[in-house]
């Protein structure tokens, strides 16, 4: 008996191992066959999520810490194939509430859910008030309906949101041809937002996500964009924006410009221009600059600046000592300078005149005579020097160069020496105008125009330096040519003048050349001035393109300076002289 | 010889109390073995639960973000260059002339500065984690760490 239990015991034990060990070897095959590895490496895609974590894109301030361009959340709205009962209740309403088409996305939610089809996007970049609109209807499709057993009831259910931020422009327009614009894809277009793209943009970062809390880690720091505060004063661009809008509409001009600048640091404080664009809708850009109209004509537009260009013209003979203010010449209405003839705005004779009554007149024969006086070589290096015909590297995107033809040039001639001392055969952007005269509006020296005035990254702020491009003159010539540019606009009682303040200008009037020569009525009216003359503090330069009430700059170039200047002094708290000889004597 | 096998009976346990007495450590090596696992579960859950609130505070720091963005946005326009021409305007505001403006010298004052929006560079600090190692560290690394380095703190301050 305790033989045959003890054989009975011994099988079964034999048996529950044998049992045992199989179940074991089963184990490890199962484990250790391919489809197994297949299983795990299917399992281990579902475990979490590849996700992209994207920095908040930098913002965009004025000189005092106004936004100008910032961010806000908008939504994707897409549907989870699997939870969606009535395709048509969520295109109606996608149709109603964002404006979708009903036929997209109830073939887009019609869709039978697989493994290859899981979700669709109904719509990008819907708004936070819309996505509450969505949800409210679905609280209430769901409050009136969830009790009805009939499996077609209206329901949005499967529609989610996945939140982003999207760029955004509380000013609107303002300043709108200087920052340019970010699209939907966040590219940066046009101005700072091109030109400074990967900066304010950041580096994104691409993480694994595991769904499994406990393989929960640390997410990686992804610094946020690099945020800017330009030198533009939101004021003081607004104002001058206005000033624009009511030149062109004064003057009848295609366009107008107008950029303001402290001479001392290059700081943009304005540069205004048309037409322009509300950055939020930004979409509208094909509508609104049609026919290769550029974005921003402050450094994208050349232009033959005609008699502004004197300036630079006079200041390299008194610099070189060709002329001196008093030097005279007797203008006989015409001189002939490799060939071509060169006359007087008005063809006339204006006889003995110094240099003060050449500028004064703005006499294209006295100024060409003084051209030939400097010779071409060192009127050109004189040029050259006040970076005409050279990028300024002004940190906005799509610089012009401009075009100064030089001596040895294939297209020079020597009659372009006579033609180039009054601004004609010679292109320069408003940028690059602007900062060849800072040179005369701040003691000689030439200043690089900035726009950028400090980055913050890491949350730390940098700020940038004015720099010093170059002291194309002396500090005596840039007195003299201020000085004399004061007294000619107060001897011709200029519409420029600003009343308690002696401001230094010129104005400019230039013929627009066509493919057959100057042969068209239409001209560029321009004004370049700074003041006041005894410490500048601002430089306006002023540009109407074909003024029809009008075609002379000082008729309607001038004015629009004045205006601007009234809004400046004040904006810029800048006394009168009186007052500030007053405050000086009270000291 | 008999009377010794005697005395080894008379003084050895009982068959039955034997079997009890393996019953006994059976029974306490799996009692052992439940609250070894059960306290493993217990750390498991706690951890998975500290993962899942991690998975949720980084979702609401995302959210919070979003919502810092949106409102910075929000306010901007609500104090864009145009809303506030308005707002003057509704208060009867009017802009100032250069002649109306009366200056005045007051010693000691200067003109506001370069606006400052965050710190200045070079007062960089040093990157520390921001997740506590109480949520990364497994039991045998706080024993590890108690053991060699008992002066250690127990409770660590981390960076926001």
């Amino acid at each position: 008996m305790n033989n045959l239990s003890s054989w009975r015991y011994t099988t079964l034990g034999i048996l529950i191992t044998a049992l045992a060990i199989f179940v074991v070897v089963q184990m490890l095959r199962i484990q250790l066959s391919p489809q197994a590895q297949a299983l795990r490496d299917k399992g281990e895609l579902y475990s979490g999520a590849w996700t992209t974590l994207t920095p908040a894109r930098g913002q965009i301030y004025d000189r005092w810490g106004n936004l100008l361009a910032g961010n806000n959340t908008v939504y994707e709205v897409g549907i989870v194939l699997a939870e969606i009962e009535n395709p048509s209740t969520i295109a109606l309403a996608m149709n109603a509430v964002v404006d979708a088409d009903y036929d997209e996305v109830f073939s887009a939610a019609s869709t039978l859910a697989s493994d290859e089809a899981v979700y669709a996007t109904l719509a990008r970049f819907v708004t936070e008030e819309q996505k509450l609109r969505l949800e409210q209807l679905a609280e209430e499709m769901e409050a009136a309906y969830s009790n009805r057993g009939d499996t077609n009831r209206p329901s949005l259910a499967g529609i989610t949101f996945d939140p982003r931020l999207q760029r955004s422009y509380p000013e609107k327009d303002l300043a709108s041809n200087i920052l340019g614009f970010v699209n939907w894809e966040g590219q940066g277009f046009f101005g700072i937002e091109e030109k400074f793209n990967d900066d304010l943009a950041g580096s994104p970062k691409r993480v694994w996500i595991p769904f499994d809390p406990n393989r929960v880690e640390e997410f990686p720091e992804v610094p946020e964009g690099t945020s800017l505060i330009l030198t533009i004063d939101r004021t003081i661009q607004a104002e001058v924006e206005e000033v624009v809008e009511s030149a062109i509409k004064e003057s009848g001009s295609d366009s107008a410009t107008i950029v303001v600048m402290d001479p001392e640091t290059g700081d943009i404080l304005a540069a205004a221009t048309s037409p322009r664009l509300d950055l939020n809708e930004f979409w509208r850009y094909d509508e609104i600059f049609v026919d290769s109209t550029p974005f921003n004509r402050v450094v994208s537009e050349t232009y033959e600046p005609g008699s502004i260009f004197k300036v630079l013209t006079m200041a390299a003979a008194l610099d070189s000592g060709a002329v001196k203010p008093k030097t005279t010449f007797l203008d006989t209405g015409m001189i002939e300078i490799g060939g071509t003839i060169i006359r007087n705005w008005n063809s006339g004779a204006w006889g003995p005149q110094d240099m003060l009554g050449c500028m004064q007149h703005s006499l294209n024969v006295c100024l060409a005579w003084v051209a030939t006086e400097v010779g071409a070589n060192l009127f050109y290096q004189y040029m050259q020097d006040f970076s005409i015909g050279h990028l300024t590297g002004v940190d906005m995107a799509g610089e012009n160069p401009g075009r100064l033809k030089l001596p040895g040039d294939e297209d020079w001639y020597e009659a372009d020496l006579g033609t180039n001392s009054f601004g004609q055969g010679v292109a320069v952007t408003p940028i690059q105008f602007v900062m060849a005269v800072s040179a005369l509006a701040n003691e000689g020296k030439m200043v690089h125009p900035r726009i950028v005035l400090s980055m913050i990254s890491d949350g730390r702020q940098y700020n940038t330096n004015s720099r010093i491009s170059g002291t194309p003159i002396s500090a005596k010539t840039a007195q003299r040519i201020t000085d004399m540019l004061a007294t000619s606009l107060e001897t011709e009682s200029s519409d420029a003048l600003v009343d308690g303040y002696r401001m230094a200008g010129k104005t400019g009037t230039a013929e627009i050349p066509t493919p057959f020569g100057y042969t068209s009525n239409q001209t560029n009216a321009s004004f370049v001035g700074w003041g006041p003359v005894d410490d500048p503090k601002l430089l306006v330069f002023v540009w109407l393109e074909k003024p029809t009430t009008s075609p002379w700059g000082s008729v309607v170039a001038a004015p629009v300076f004045r205006q601007v200047v009234e809004r400046l002094v004040v904006l810029m708290n800048i006394p009168s002289d009186q007052m500030k000889v007053e405050l000086l004597g009270s000291q | 010889m008999y009377r010794v096998e005697n005395i080894t009976q008379a003084y050895s346990q009982a068959p039955w109390r034997k079997q009890l007495q393996w019953i006994g450590l059976f029974m306490l090596a799996m009692i052992m073995v439940a609250m070894v696992a059960g306290i493993y579960l217990s750390v498991s859950a706690q951890a998975s639960t500290a993962g899942r609130e991690i998975q949720i505070m980084y979702a609401d720091m995302d959210e919070m973000r979003r919502n810092i963005e949106n409102m910075e946005s929000k306010i901007a326009f609500l104090v864009s260059n145009a809303e506030m021409e308005k707002r003057a305007e509704k208060l009867n505001f009017s802009p100032v002339a250069a002649d109306e403006i009366f200056y005045i010298l007051v010693p000691g004052y200067s003109k506001p500065g370069q606006v400052t929006l965050a710190n200045p560079s070079g007062n960089e600090r040093p990157a520390v984690p921001t997740i506590s190692p109480e949520y990364t560290q497994s039991l045998f690394d706080w024993l590890q760490e108690r053991v060699f380095d008992p002066a250690s703190p127990l409770v660590r301050e981390v960076a926001p």
